[in-house]
């Protein structure tokens, strides 16, 4: 449910996930935070605040990479399509899009008619600055 | 020196110096959109109430914090710096240090090894 009480208990069973999965701990603390971030972007954005409503999250490792999805049947609102603006660490509000551009490998948002399917994904091994410029500029 | 009464429990404890015209505050536990509104209300309400000049917020007892966390610290910021104050965050934590790395805040709050060096700036 997207009830803000809820964040901290997903986000330590991610961060158990990574961590079981043999990230290190560099790695397993920004997966934690970037949950965190996309859950409360969800919560906050997707459902305007409501807390009753559902997030569905998954996630698996494999020999490559960590992948959490989480699903939301809110406004349908795009984050990678809302108005870019330079980002000013005064002015409230970018530090969680910010923790999800740096530190996850891939964020995909894919509209699904009712919500959306958002997908993190961190690689074992990172991509470089210069790949992630990149693969954004395709 | 006198000791100021918290109603959160992420306030472990917070005392006025008047002589230096500071607030010390230690905070306490795992931050975020949960219970930063709890952070914002009780430390917007010591600087209304108390005005001071500095806003030393002790962060040894905080392992984690996220944006919303950051929001409440960035807010309390800007209405110490309309009256001429400062925040000063001491004993960061691994993750919140990178936190605020990466939200380019490391530079615009002082950043102090602990309360005396807080103090003493």
């Amino acid at each position: 449910m997207s009830d803000p009480a809820n964040l901290a208990a997903v986000r330590k069973q991610i961060e158990a996930l990574a961590q079981a999965s043999g990230f290190e701990e560099r790695a397993v603390a920004e997966v934690g935070l970037c949950v965190n971030e996309a859950m409360a972007n969800i919560i906050r954005h997707a459902y305007d605040g409501r807390h009753d409503q559902p997030i569905d999250v998954t996630a698996k490792a494999d020999e490559k990479q960590l992948i959490i999805t989480l699903r939301d049947w809110g406004n349908g609102m795009d984050p990678s399509k809302l108005p870019c603006r330079p980002y000013d660490p005064l002015e409230p509000g970018g530090v969680g899009l910010i923790c999800l551009g740096q530190w996850m490998d891939d964020v995909l948002y894919a509209l699904q008619g009712d919500g959306i399917l958002t997908t993190l994904v961190k690689l074992r091994t990172p991509r470089t600055k210069q790949q992630k410029h990149e693969r954004a500029a395709k | 020196m006198s000791e100021l009464r918290s109603e959160t429990d992420l306030i472990s404890a917070a005392r006025l110096d008047p002589g230096a015209e500071a607030i010390v505050a230690s905070v306490r536990g795992e931050i975020d959109l949960h219970n930063s509104p709890q952070l914002r209300t009780q430390l917007l309400k010591f600087l209304d109430e108390y005005k001071p000049k500095k806003l030393v917020l002790n962060l040894k007892e905080v392992p984690y914090m996220d944006s919303s966390a950051i929001a409440v610290l960035v807010e309390a910021l800007q209405r110490l710096r309309r009256a001429g104050g400062k925040l000063y965050l001491t004993d960061l934590q691994p993750r919140v240090k990178g936190l605020l790395e990466i939200a380019r805040l490391d530079t615009i709050f002082v950043l102090a090894k602990d309360e005396a060096e807080a103090l003493a700036k």
